[in-house]
């Protein structure tokens, strides 16, 4: 039943190039999310292919992250919303939590979780938490 | 970068995110394998972090919100705005001093027992008009057709809290506060409070964090307090690290706590006047050496999981070595620690079982292999209420969430708040 749907994502330029701000995934009333092949990530070289399993990573967010954040990733007492947030933000941020960067107060929360994902989960993760609860 | 969806495949995702349209749905049941078959009903939703509700006979609810303010739910469904935090917007009245940061904000809520005659209710919030700022139980007049609150008090205005963000998990400003208010059987007002990560806090005898207060309705001590010599007076106990759990029980009165505990023992403790609760996270003590920031309540190993009995064998909830005559709790959560926030007694025939049993709203962390345990717990208690006899987990007729708040309602069915912004009512029955 776990189906993986293909995305691609520019993880090597995130945070080194400009990036449109608009979000345009809505995986929640479609199926598969797919790369913009108009998007400029689409000519660097560093663009690679990632799986987005939103199974996976629907079961990663109910193990690992709605218990703050929220049951539809809205924000929760002193945890921020993700759902408002876009895809790029998150891996950006889930990349230097994993990286063992501090940002903010609950940084040690962060990096514990952080540490055990893949590339492949936090491509994952961050369209599920972006377009699930819409 | 953009995304774009490919709309000829089939709906594979639609059909994965199906479950999460059951969020929004009001009214559900379920068939569950437990003493009673539970409802659900949405009383509120969309708010602000709601923190804490208090009820009259009539249904009429009062509740916070976190970084909102304080409002009243009428019995025909409207809802008033009464007593804004800082510049929230939408309240006739608002206390500009009063702020939320991290875990502070405005918190419990009380009606006086004598409301019917003085009007008076009671609300806990955190204000910056000392410096450092405080944590401060404010008493209110609410007018006659619900409108309005006046006559501001601040009958407790020196509850401590953080100011600076410090090395620890959740080391942000704002953090433990306590924050219940509730009266007792005995007519007393009761405000629990945090240990704002600050070690020195949980056994000072004149700093009042970590502590349950039993006061008047003007601030003053009960006068059967029995803190040791040197205490505050307000103190009926002393030694807490963060209670948001308060409740009273049926038979004996007693006044119970739940307690968050440090990664390891969360704690139901049944409170003795006078008595120790036994936190005290101080370093260079009880084997201890220097821990981050002068506060050990997180070590020895803050930034990774671990065994959660060695953790509690380095730094105990209840440090019974040190103070022997502690408080000893009647439950511990299996060691466990993932966020026991708040306690209420159930009461009513149509809970079966569970008519006067204990429940209490567990919100999660999972941190370190935690289990995250996001559930309502129902604690009954042996024939002597002194013990715990029986743990059931509350099969729950919708999904689960931070269970910030558990309140009986005049019309015995359980309302619950969570931090993502709803408010249930959960009725025995199908």
């Amino acid at each position: 039943m776990w189906k993986t749907i293909c995305l691609g994502v520019g993880l090597a330029l995130i945070g080194t190039v400009g990036v449109a701000d608009e979000k345009e995934a809505t995986a929640s009333d479609t199926g598969v999310v797919q790369a913009d092949t108009t998007d400029a990530a689409k000519t660097d070289a560093a663009t690679e292919l990632q799986d987005v399993d939103l199974a996976a990573a629907k079961k990663i967010f109910s193990r690992s992250c709605r218990a703050c954040h929220g049951n539809k990733a809205q924000g929760a007492a002193s945890y921020p919303s993700l759902s408002d947030k876009e895809p790029t933000y998150i891996v950006e941020r889930l990349e230097r939590y994993r990286s063992g960067e501090t940002i903010g107060p609950n940084s040690i929360l962060m990096i514990q979780h952080a540490k055990k994902l893949s590339d492949e989960d936090i491509a994952s993760l961050a369209v599920y938490v972006t377009t699930a609860f819409e | 970068m953009k995304f774009s969806v490919e709309r000829s495949k089939p709906p594979v995702v639609a059909a994965l995110l199906a479950g999460t349209s059951l969020l929004a749905a009001p009214v559900l049941a379920q068939d569950g394998m437990n003493t009673t078959k539970l409802t659900s009903e949405v009383v509120l939703d969309d708010l602000d972090n709601p923190w804490d509700m208090a009820f009259l006979e009539d249904g009429t609810m009062l509740f916070t919100e976190k970084c909102s303010g304080l409002s009243v739910l009428m019995p025909d469904g409207s809802v008033n705005a009464l007593y804004g935090v800082g510049e929230a917007e939408g309240y006739p009245e608002s206390g500009s001093d009063l702020f939320c940061e991290g875990q502070a904000g405005m918190m419990g809520v009380a009606f006086d027992p004598e409301f019917e005659s003085n009007r008076r209710i009671y609300v806990y919030a955190t204000s910056n008009m000392s410096d450092p700022h405080t944590n401060r139980l404010m008493r209110f007049t609410l007018s006659e057709d619900f409108s309005s609150v006046s006559d501001r008090t601040d009958i407790v205005d020196d509850v401590v809290y953080k100011m600076a963000a410090s090395d620890h998990p959740f080391g942000g400003p704002g953090a433990h506060n306590g924050g219940r208010v509730r009266f007792g059987p005995d007519g007393a007002l009761y405000l629990t409070t945090g240990d704002t990560h600050n070690s020195e806090v949980p056994q000072s005898p004149t700093m009042m964090g970590s502590k349950v207060l039993r006061i008047d309705t003007d601030g003053n001590a009960h006068p059967d307090n029995a803190p040791p010599e040197g205490f505050d007076k307000r103190t009926y106990t002393y030694g807490h690290r963060n209670v948001q759990g308060l409740a009273f029980h049926p038979e004996t009165g007693a006044a119970i706590t739940a307690e968050h505990g440090p990664w390891h023992s969360d704690e139901i403790t049944i409170l003795e006047n006078g008595g120790n609760a036994g936190w005290d996270p101080r370093p260079n003590m009880a084997g201890r050496g220097d821990c981050p920031d002068d506060y050990c309540g997180y070590s020895p190993n803050q930034a990774e999981g671990m065994n959660r009995y060695e953790r509690a064998a380095f730094m105990p909830m209840t440090d019974f070595e040190t103070y022997p005559d502690a408080m000893p709790p009647i439950w511990n959560n299996n060691g466990w620690s993932q966020g026991t926030s708040s306690a209420a007694f159930l009461s009513g025939e149509q809970w079966g079982d569970w008519d006067g049993a204990m429940v209490v709203g567990i919100m999660g962390i999972g941190f370190g292999g935690t289990p995250i345990g996001q559930r309502i717990d129902v604690i009954q208690f042996n024939d002597e209420y002194n013990d715990v006899y029986d743990v059931t987990e509350m099969t729950l007729p919708m999904d689960p969430g931070r269970f910030r708040s558990v309140v009986s309602g005049p019309d015995g069915s359980l309302y619950t708040s969570i931090d993502e912004g709803t408010i249930y009512k959960l009725t025995p029955g199908n």
